[in-house]
């Protein structure tokens, strides 16, 4: 049974992950808290159903062009809402965030109306047994998938040409546009990796849990938050650290009993940690230049 | 900078100007003084209070076309004390702050001596203060939350309450389906289903059956699989899931998911089609409590008569609890009128309390002296084919105050 709740913490975490990424890889570079970003992975699993209900997609195409079409909308979003403002002051682009994170709210609550749907079989429900060990291949599925996606990242980061201008332009923002990096690009490749993996991270709930709803990225997204900031903002493995370590502490928590204080639990773990840590788990002393 | 204060400035403005939009609504009139019963002439006025737009309307549409019924059948027979019966409608658009301002509209202006409704507990709630302090019976055909009755001698409902059908469906569960042992599932953030839950506790102590394993979810909760883990830890009979359609279609997937051939059982909570919708096959064989399913085979001679009248003016759809215990309240006004010969609503409110034994379209109905309803039977209902059947009637007993 102990396994069995491992398991289920860690999918549960690994969607978290997913999220959290995109806020952290945003952050890291502008320093910006992208609060839509809950609601990209919304659309992508709205996307995701009308993929397999429209055009009887596979689980895999299904995927890509969930993810495909949040990179367009995240790279879109950036480009129309957030870049005419990058020169204002940091509050006005926080809450334009805020703003389009309830366009998006609104704008599927009047297409599909407030009430969950479900998704559409696309993946078949087997239960697999380990010994004593039962879990669900959607669960594999999810593992599976998300430590992909997160393997992908980290090569991109690490040994691609853009992903050294992303790691620069997270450095010295200013120094590295001096330096012939093309800004822009960067922050745009950024909003569009971090919206394809909410997307997948969309898609993959969607299936998981067999319900979508267009306030599903409310809590996803506030607890993707509290992942990021966990594992420290603006660290890529400290966001899947986070995730895992959300996904466990809540499902153990509910192991242990308290399941009416579920939501709370990530709040705790998040001021305990920052109390500790104020940086986070894996993020960086902030140092003061003198 | 100039440009940000301008900017600030105009942004105040239209704040304020959307404040003052906002609050513009339609103010009721104060009402006070006496109501002496609207029967002068030669009509009784009955309000109906409910939505007829909004998010609640499916409710108040329903509860009203029953009452329409029930005025057309007793004009029909010549009135009541030789007067036609009057239905007042009205809307509040599913809106809180408008359902104070129709009640007194409909208490000042129309003078009616009696209303009904409202559907839901809350607005029930909203209107009883305004009925009681002007005289005038408020007949609830939907409330069936806490705290109705207890707001004065003129308020009533005919309602099947939890109270009364939760006890009826564990002796059933228990004793027909040999539950002994029992997982109960309750939503923490939701009124109803930790109300819900306590009663079905009390009733479960009362049968003997053991409460073998407590699970708390939350209304918007998607992940279920630490709870479905711990439940089939614990090997019950059968999960009592005390909460809401969505939650408990989730609920039933997961536990499929985790290979537990469990059924579920629930109030009227999870009556809603959204539940297979989103259970899928998962919901095959959870069962449902409602106070009244359309059930022509099986259904008392009146019911059966008004369910073939309801179909007859409603291209053969079948009619549901609202339009029934609508055409109840209806009904239960004239008899307590008649009864107390009167249309002054201090009179017959007393009559109505009386009422005993009283075959209603909805069930029989008896007052309890504190006036809240007891009605007989329960119908428990089982999904079959992503369609709800009926599984069994149950007789109901008045529950010991």
């Amino acid at each position: 049974m102990l396994l069995q709740q491992i398991i289920n913490g860690l999918t549960l975490g690994a969607t978290y992950a997913l999220i959290a990424l995109g806020y952290t890889m945003v952050y890291g570079i502008i320093q910006l808290i992208n609060f839509a970003h809950g609601d990209i992975y919304m659309i992508g699993a709205f996307i995701g159903v009308a993929a397999v209900a429209l055009f009887h997609q596979n689980f895999f195409l299904t995927l890509a062009t969930a993810m495909l079409a949040c990179m367009v909308l995240g790279v879109t979003i950036e480009r129309v809402a957030y870049r005419p403002l990058r020169r204002a002051p940091r509050l006005n682009l926080l809450i334009t965030t805020i703003g389009v994170s309830i366009f998006l709210e609104t704008f599927m609550t009047v297409l599909k109306g407030p009430q969950p749907t479900g998704f559409p079989p696309v993946l078949k429900n087997v239960t697999l047994r380990v010994g004593t060990l039962e879990f669900s291949s959607i669960q594999l599925v999810i593992l599976l998938v998300s430590v992909a996606l997160m393997v992908g990242l980290q090569f991109i980061v690490k040994y691609t040409k853009i992903g050294k201008a992303m790691r620069a332009a997270s450095e010295d923002y200013d120094t590295a546009s001096l330096m012939g990096i093309n800004i822009n690009r960067v922050i745009s490749f950024t909003f569009a990796i971090g919206s394809a993996l909410a997307a997948a991270g969309g898609v993959l709930v969607g299936i998981y849990f067999n319900s979508v709803s267009p306030y599903m990225g409310v809590t996803a997204g506030l607890k993707a938050f509290v992942a990021a900031v966990l594992g420290g903002i603006g660290n890529i493995p400290g966001a899947m650290l986070g995730g895992l370590l959300l996904g466990l502490a809540e499902v153990f928590g509910v192991a242990a009993g308290f399941s009416t204080y579920k939501d709370a639990i990530a709040f705790t773990l998040l001021i305990i940690i920052l109390l500790v840590r104020p940086t986070g788990l894996l993020g960086r002393p902030i140092q003061r230049k003198v | 900078m100039k440009k940000h204060k301008v900017a600030l400035v105009l942004l105040s403005v239209l704040l304020m100007i959307a404040l003052v939009a906002g609050c513009g609504g339609k103010t009721g009139t104060s009402g006070g003084g006496e109501n002496k019963g609207g029967a002068s002439g030669d009509t009784i006025k009955i309000g109906f209070m409910g939505a007829l737009t909004g998010n609640e309307a499916s409710y108040g549409i329903e509860t009203l076309k029953g009452m329409k019924m029930a005025a057309g059948d007793l004009n029909k027979e010549g009135g009541v004390l030789g007067k036609k019966i009057e239905i007042v409608e009205s809307d509040h658009g599913s809106k809180q702050t408008e359902a104070a301002a129709v009640v007194q509209k409909m208490i000042s202006k129309d003078r009616v001596v009696a209303i009904v409704g409202d559907p839901t507990t809350g607005k029930t709630k909203l209107a009883a203060p305004i009925c009681q302090q002007n005289k005038v019976v408020l007949l609830s055909a939907g409330a069936v939350g806490p705290g109705v009755v207890e707001l004065g001698d003129y308020i009533f409902r005919d309602t099947l309450l939890d109270a009364v059908a939760a006890p009826a469906v564990t002796d059933y569960l228990v004793n027909k389906l040999g539950w002994k042992k029992v997982a109960i599932v309750t939503s923490a953030n939701n009124d109803y289903s930790v109300g819900l839950t306590k009663i079905f506790e009390e009733a479960l102590a009362k049968h003997n059956a053991q409460i073998v394993d407590r699970e708390s979810i939350q209304d918007g909760d998607q992940d279920f699989s630490a709870q479905v883990t711990r439940i089939k830890q614990a090997r019950p009979d059968g999960i009592i899931f005390t909460g809401y359609y969505t939650e408990g279609g989730l609920f039933m997937k997961e536990v499929r998911k985790q290979g537990l051939d469990l059924k579920m059982a629930g109030g009227d909570g999870l009556l809603s089609p959204v539940l297979w919708k989103l259970g899928g096959d998962a919901v095959e064989g959870s069962m449902v409590y409602t106070g009244f399913a359309a059930d022509p085979a099986n259904a008392a001679p009146q019911t059966r008569e008004f369910i073939e009248k309801y179909q007859a003016a409603n291209e053969n759809k079948l009619p549901d609890m609202f339009s029934a215990q609508g055409y109840d309240a209806v009904m239960l006004l004239a008899r307590a009128m008649k009864e107390a010969n009167s249309t002054d609503p201090s009179k017959f409110k007393d009559a109505l309390a009386k009422t005993r034994d009283y075959p209603g379209v909805s069930g029989t109905l008896t007052f309890l002296p504190n006036r809240e309803p007891v009605k007989s039977p329960v119908y428990l209902l089982e999904v079959k084919n992503q369609q709800f059947s009926i599984k069994a009637a149950l007789p109901t007993e008045a529950p010991k105050a």
